[in-house]
């Protein structure tokens, strides 16, 4: 007890926020030592406000921080949820992120040394957003992947989603690799097409097979065309006119069918 | 009136492996344990109540929704809690990101709602005040924990639990059952166990699996009926128990045909159990 009491109009105003900030400090220094001007209070106290006061409390303490990748996301005015699920993929982690600069900033180097070099290149950079695609949906790669998968969230949405930010991370960094690419400015972008289309058509694939597999399958099948090309009609034969006329088919055709049988993709179905 | 969980001959084959030999039963509101050894299929199951495995043949009805149709599928999702026997964390994640995560595959999207979800089930599995660290770092108690609050976002009518007490310390298996008692309370609760105590203590229906086909389906008081007249205490072992085991007091627990004059005990669940799956229970327990 300090001999003096709060005078009810003031705590009214303390209890609806109506008190300046110095007010309110003394208020609540008096009300810590003074039990009856507690019990005044507690009458006057708005249930509802107090309980939205303290959700926002809350909801400051709880909010996560976001990461790199979250904020990246959200600058680029991605919706907090979808940020969310799509900083979570695999393939858009930092230590991804990092080998596949380190993979494309080595093949780009090594063109500086002959021809062979800006080939390697030109192979390697449509396959790793093919990886990375398989890794953001490979359910031994998805620790989460179960619980997922009895989840509601649209499957199909989900996996163009994360397929688009893969493929746009991967591109951006396979565009920033091919300017440290020796030879004509042309084929520093010929990657790019052949990039669309093994990634729809891992996508289309995955229907029906593990997307693992396919992606192996569908990396395989691509050096073996850059491969047989290059021995019917020169070391770029697979980078010319007619191979990205090709690359262009095969990504049209993996788009519609992807659109075709979007139902499939929508509530999927675990293995053992 | 149809059960929220009808399983009819449901059947499943993994390459040359029979998971599921047709197994038969129904749940209605309350908690239903599956009880039955390594191998019985029970998890199998699970995972197609879950919606995440199709059966080979046989009928799943599940909130009166067929889960084979996509959109009847889509539909039982939105009302649906599943612990996977092993769930996988990120677990570069807090405690509060990783259920704030599947929250947003259960279709929270506003974000303060989905936050006051996140609140409110990991209040109810006491995991508030852990909730800002990292899954890395917490004990593998309360990474079940997390597990379970995930399952229980949004409040859902059907509640699918993998072997929740698995691994748990005797006080945090306690604490489950509260939690699971709980849940049951109002909603439709299928588990699987190895322990028969967590079936006498929180189910109000046992189904008994094993190599893959359901043996009994009933309360656990008519499961604990099937052993009356077959367990009994003797000095010794008898040579007509099927299992027989000294107990703390210095007397064998015998159960099996009892001979004529035996002094009969009351039998308990786990008797009744070990009786059910005879001859796979002794092979375990030789």
């Amino acid at each position: 007890m300090n001999g003096w009491h709060l005078d009810e109009a003031t705590v009214t105003r303390y209890a609806h926020g109506r008190v300046t900030m110095a007010v309110a400090a003394s208020v609540e220094a008096h009300l810590l030592a003074c039990a009856p001007c507690r019990a005044l209070l507690t009458p006057a106290v708005d249930l509802a406000r107090l309980r939205s006061l303290w959700d926002d409390v809350a909801e400051r303490v709880d909010t996560p921080a976001p990461g790199l990748v979250e904020r990246l996301l959200r600058l680029a005015r991605i919706p907090e949820d979808t940020s969310r699920l799509l900083a979570s993929t695999p393939s858009l982690r930092a230590s991804w992120l990092l080998a596949l600069g380190a993979v494309l900033g080595f093949a780009a180097l090594a063109s500086e040394a002959d021809e062979r070099g800006t080939l390697l290149f030109l192979t390697l950079a449509p396959i790793l957003p093919v990886v990375g695609v398989a890794t953001a949906f490979h359910r031994r790669l998805d620790p989460a992947h179960e619980i997922g998968l009895a989840a509601p969230y649209p499957a199909f949405r989900l996996l163009l989603l994360r397929s688009a930010a893969v493929v746009g991370v991967t591109s951006l960094a396979a565009a920033g690799a091919s300017l440290l690419l020796a030879g004509p400015a042309l084929a520093a972008a010929a990657w790019l097409l052949p990039a669309l289309a093994l990634t729809s058509l891992t996508l289309a694939l995955s229907r029906r097979f593990d997307i693992v597999h396919v992606a192996c399958g569908v990396g395989a099948g691509w050096a073996a065309a850059v491969a047989g090309a290059q021995i019917e009609g020169g070391r770029f034969a697979a980078f010319g006119t007619a191979g990205q006329l090709a690359c262009l088919l095969v990504t049209v055709a993996s788009l519609l069918a992807l659109v075709a049988y979007r139902d499939r993709y929508a509530t999927p179905l675990g293995g053992a | 009136m149809a059960e929220p969980v009808e399983v009819f001959h449901v059947r499943k084959t993994f390459r040359r492996t029979v998971a599921l030999a047709g197994a038969d039963f129904t749940a209605g509101r309350g908690v239903t344990g599956l009880l039955g050894p390594n191998g019985a299929g029970k998890t199998t199951l699970l995972r197609m109540l879950a919606t995440v495995l199709a059966p080979a043949s046989g009928r799943l009805r599940l909130l009166g929704l067929d889960p084979a149709m996509p959109a009847e599928r889509l539909a039982i999702r939105r009302r649906l809690g599943y612990l996977p026997q092993e769930p996988g964390f990120h677990r570069g994640m807090t405690v509060f990101e990783f259920v704030d995560y599947v929250a947003i595959l259960k279709e929270l999207t506003d974000r303060r709602a989905r936050h006051a979800e996140v609140r409110r089930v990991l209040n109810e599995v006491g995991l508030a005040p852990v909730s800002g660290k990292r899954i890395r770092a917490v004990s593998g108690g309360m990474r079940r924990r997390v597990a379970l609050a995930q399952a229980l976002l949004g409040e859902p009518e059907l509640v699918i639990l993998d072997e929740p007490t698995a691994g748990l310390d005797p006080e945090l298996r306690l604490r489950f059952r509260e939690i699971v008692s709980r849940i049951g309370e109002e909603r439709t609760v299928v588990l699987s166990t190895h322990q028969t105590e967590d079936v006498a203590a929180v189910c109000q229906r046992v189904v008994v699996l094993h190599h893959g086909r359901s043996l009994f389906a009933g309360t656990p008081a008519a499961l604990i009926e099937q052993a009356a007249g077959r367990v009994w205490l003797d000095a010794e072992r008898s040579p007509t128990a099927q299992l027989a085991w000294r107990n703390g007091d210095g007397l064998v627990r015998n159960i099996g045909g009892a001979p004529a004059g035996a002094e009969l005990a009351a039998p308990t669940l786990e008797d009744a159990y070990l009786l059910l799956v005879g001859d796979r229970a002794m092979a375990v327990t030789a």
